[in-house]
């Protein structure tokens, strides 16, 4: 073996990727050449150097991704609630791919998504006309911040002349509103949007934005509201987290407490295990014991096992 | 010479649980398997971003994605290779686009010099080196700051070999199976990384 073939085989030597015969021969050559045999002690101080840059990630850290990552596969797995849109006319095959396309973003996102499939069905609507002549557009006819629907098309009345036709058209003025949430005015909007039920998106957004001012009696109570009745759970769990610096509160406690026996969705489950866990007291152990024993979900199950084990409670009722 | 870092890679299941029946399991769409699935992997799945990216969040996310990728496309593991190196497939693949993106709006230095002094951005790991070590932190500024340079001199497809091979320990036919490529190539490239850093840490000793 020469000193050129030396220096390549020496990373591989170093690593044990040499081949028996190769590293005896590799071996004898460094003992007789010392220029190689510097290689060979330089590789091994790098080498040494790495290992100490070898980072071991916390046990938090490795937490926090299991954590994270159930929650996203729950979310992934929960339905999507399908009834609050129902694509109709010119547009509804392309509706139907981007619905399938829906779980994928999981409840964190469907309400955008469902948001926009409420306004591409009201598109639909107002903008398909029957026949093969193609949409056409009411918009053309109306200004630009109205948003127009037929309502119904009578036939000529009696004493109108011949052919004469009413359209009723129903019209929405479409009205921008600025202004900072701490606004009384602008906050009473806010919470009536949180309470739109014909949009989910709009709602989550409303809560969304609304969170961080859960210091006002009126925006805690919407939040309490809406993670206990909203259909959604995108919004549900947006409400949750708006309640997270609220844990301590007996109020929020008691609903967070009816939504982890009570909602259908995982993924809220675990959230209101974490948000009633971190404020964990010795009259929270007989409650989690009764979860532990009804949960049908291994994950939310699991979490309320380690708090009981963190508080040095027993995880079953004797 | 260094051997393969025992137990540094690969399944932690319990020898009494059959890692096929788990992931047949987990295809039938049982959630309990496919969290006993993720423990068997994580940790090394997380070390080797860690090491790999050298950040916190993009860790955070390269484990998600590579586990959500697992869940939803479980049913496409046909076991015509290991469940390990299927997984690390997905795995490199992801960090091999973080590090190319990294490349392209150029990497962000482990080592920051702060108006307080420099500051090592990876002290919220824990490492393996002991940590309480005084001297720990004059290493990190001294010397890390050139073991990332030369680190950050490698082509991704270079550094991912070079993070397989020394950090998780594995061997150079199976990193060449799981980055599609052949033991000779990933061997090459073992030896261009090797020698990469050796150019810019020369004198180091």
């Amino acid at each position: 073996m020469n000193c050129e073939s030396v220096t390549k085989f020496i990373p591989l030597y170093f690593y044990g990727e040499l081949p028996p015969e190769d590293e005896d021969s590799l071996e004898q050559h460094l003992d007789t050449c010392a220029a190689c045999a510097r290689q060979a002690e330089s590789q091994r101080a790098l080498s040494a150097a790495l290992d100490r840059r070898a980072m071991q990630p916390s046990a938090a850290l490795l937490a926090k991704c299991r954590h994270d990552l159930m929650r996203a596969v729950y979310r992934e797995e929960a339905p999507v609630r399908r009834a609050d849109f129902s694509p109709r006319g010119a547009l509804a095959p392309h509706l139907g791919r981007f619905a399938a396309w829906l779980p994928s973003l999981g409840p964190w996102r469907m309400p955008l998504g469902a948001s926009a499939l409420l306004a591409l069905g009201f598109i639909t609507a107002r903008l398909t006309a029957p026949g093969a002549a193609g949409p056409f557009s009411l918009a053309s006819l109306t200004p630009e911040n109205v948003i127009s629907s037929v309502r119904s098309v009578q036939p000529a009345r009696e004493g109108s002349r011949p052919g004469e036709v009413q359209i009723v058209l129903d019209e929405t003025r479409r009205r921008v509103i600025s202004g900072q949430l701490n606004d009384s005015n602008i906050q009473r909007l806010m919470l009536a949007a949180a309470h739109d039920e014909n949009n989910p998106g709009v709602r989550w957004e409303s809560v969304d934005l609304l969170k961080s001012h859960s210091d006002s009696s009126p925006v805690r109570e919407l939040l309490l509201n809406r993670v206990a009745e909203d259909p959604n759970p995108g919004v549900r769990l947006k409400a949750l987290d708006g309640l997270k610096t609220y844990t301590g509160d007996p109020e929020v406690r008691k609903v967070l407490a009816q939504v982890l026996t009570h909602d259908d969705n995982p993924g809220v489950r675990i959230a209101a295990v974490d948000a009633l866990t971190a404020h964990a007291g010795d009259d929270m152990v007989g409650f989690l014991q009764g979860v532990v024993e009804k949960e049908d979900n291994t994950y939310v199950r699991r979490r309320c096992v380690k708090a009981l084990q963190d508080m040095n409670a027993s995880v079953g009722t004797f | 010479m260094a051997q393969d870092a025992p137990g540094a890679v690969g399944a932690r299941l319990s020898p009494k649980l059959d890692e096929a029946s788990l992931i047949r399991a987990v295809q039938r769409g049982d959630q309990d398997a496919f969290e006993q699935l993720v423990r068997a992997y994580d940790q090394s799945v997380l070390r080797l971003a860690v090491n790999l990216l050298r950040s916190q969040e993009d860790a955070r996310d390269v484990f998600q994605e590579a586990f959500l990728r697992v869940f939803r496309s479980i049913d496409s593991f046909r076991f015509d290779c290991s469940f390990h190196t299927w997984l690390y497939r997905i795995v490199t693949n992801i960090c091999l686009d973080y590090l190319r993106k990294r490349k392209v709006r150029k990497e962000e230095p482990a080592v920051v010099d702060t108006p307080e002094g420099p500051l090592d951005r990876m002290n919220d790991f824990e490492e393996e080196a002991a940590h309480a070590n005084p001297e720990r932190n004059l290493w990190n500024v001294q010397i890390g700051q050139r073991i990332e340079g030369a680190l950050g001199g490698l082509t991704p497809r270079e550094r991912m070999v070079f993070e397989l091979r020394h950090y998780q320990g594995l061997r150079l036919r199976n990193i060449g199976e799981i980055l599609g490529t052949s033991e000779e190539a990933a061997k090459n490239c073992l030896f261009r990384a090797t020698q990469k850093m050796r150019a810019v840490l020369g004198d180091f000793q």
